[in-house]
């Protein structure tokens, strides 16, 4: 159990500042292609 | 999800790329990241939260669209230096267009829609189809060669019909995440 505490330690400790800017770009590059295109897979044709 | 299955694509591409030159992956510098999140709450409450998507009128939603893609527009516009940023805001730019002349909703026939799926060839003209999309006949469709007409192959796993705009943005995503690097540290003189 010590032992896997301390690995997840080491683990959030390589979670440096660009990881989470990295996180913080593809998550808004998500966003940005999302709303930006219309393909469509067939889904729904609700309305 | 072709569109995200691009950015997957260009991530590990620049990842390897960064990796087999010896260099560590660089974080795009992208701007004004609040804009897009501002820029997508339109949609998201148009097209994605069932419990607003349902009671809202289709004026509203397709308001909302075009809202959202301006705003979008004036992100890629403020992050333009980027690479592939350009070719992304033009894909934007096009399915803005063609969206904005047909009454807010991307366009799409009543084949390519039977290509989908058959039962959907029945639907009214002028019905709302999926997610952004209406059905429209080619000749009661403005700029027909933007709306959503290209198909995957029939061997694609993937059904989906997309637009000109569509490629743009998935190619210019790829292009913006695969060539991200940082520079390589010289030793000083």
């Amino acid at each position: 159990m010590k032992n896997k505490l301390a690995q997840l330690f080491l683990m959030t400790q390589k979670i440096n500042r660009q990881h989470i800017q990295l996180t913080f770009a593809i998550l808004t590059l998500m966003l940005l292609v999302l709303g930006a295109g219309a393909p469509e897979s067939g889904g729904d044709a609700s309305r | 999800m072709i569109l995200l299955l691009a950015i997957l694509a260009g991530l590990l591409v620049g990842l390897v790329r960064a990796r087999l030159r010896g260099r560590s992956y660089g974080v795009p510098p992208l701007r004004f990241l609040w804009l897009a999140l501002i820029a997508f709450l339109p949609q998201f409450f148009a097209f994605y939260l069932p419990v607003t998507r349902d009671s809202m009128p289709d004026a509203w939603a397709a308001a909302s669209l075009i809202i959202s893609q301006v705003l979008l527009l004036a992100f890629a516009w403020l992050n333009r230096k980027l690479a592939g940023m350009p070719l992304l805001a033009c894909g934007l730019a096009l399915n803005l267009v063609v969206i904005t002349a047909n009454g807010g909703f991307m366009p799409i026939s009543p084949e390519t829609a039977a290509h989908l799926a058959p039962a959907f060839a029945a639907l009214q003209p002028g019905s709302r189809f999926g997610t952004k999309d209406i059905l429209l006949p080619p000749e009661n469709t403005r700029l027909a060669w933007l709306a959503d007409r290209f198909l995957l192959p029939d061997w694609s796993p993937y059904n989906v019909a997309f637009s000109l705009g569509d490629m743009l943005i998935a190619v210019g995503v790829f292009w913006l995440l695969a060539t991200q690097e940082t520079p390589l540290n010289l030793p000083k003189p």
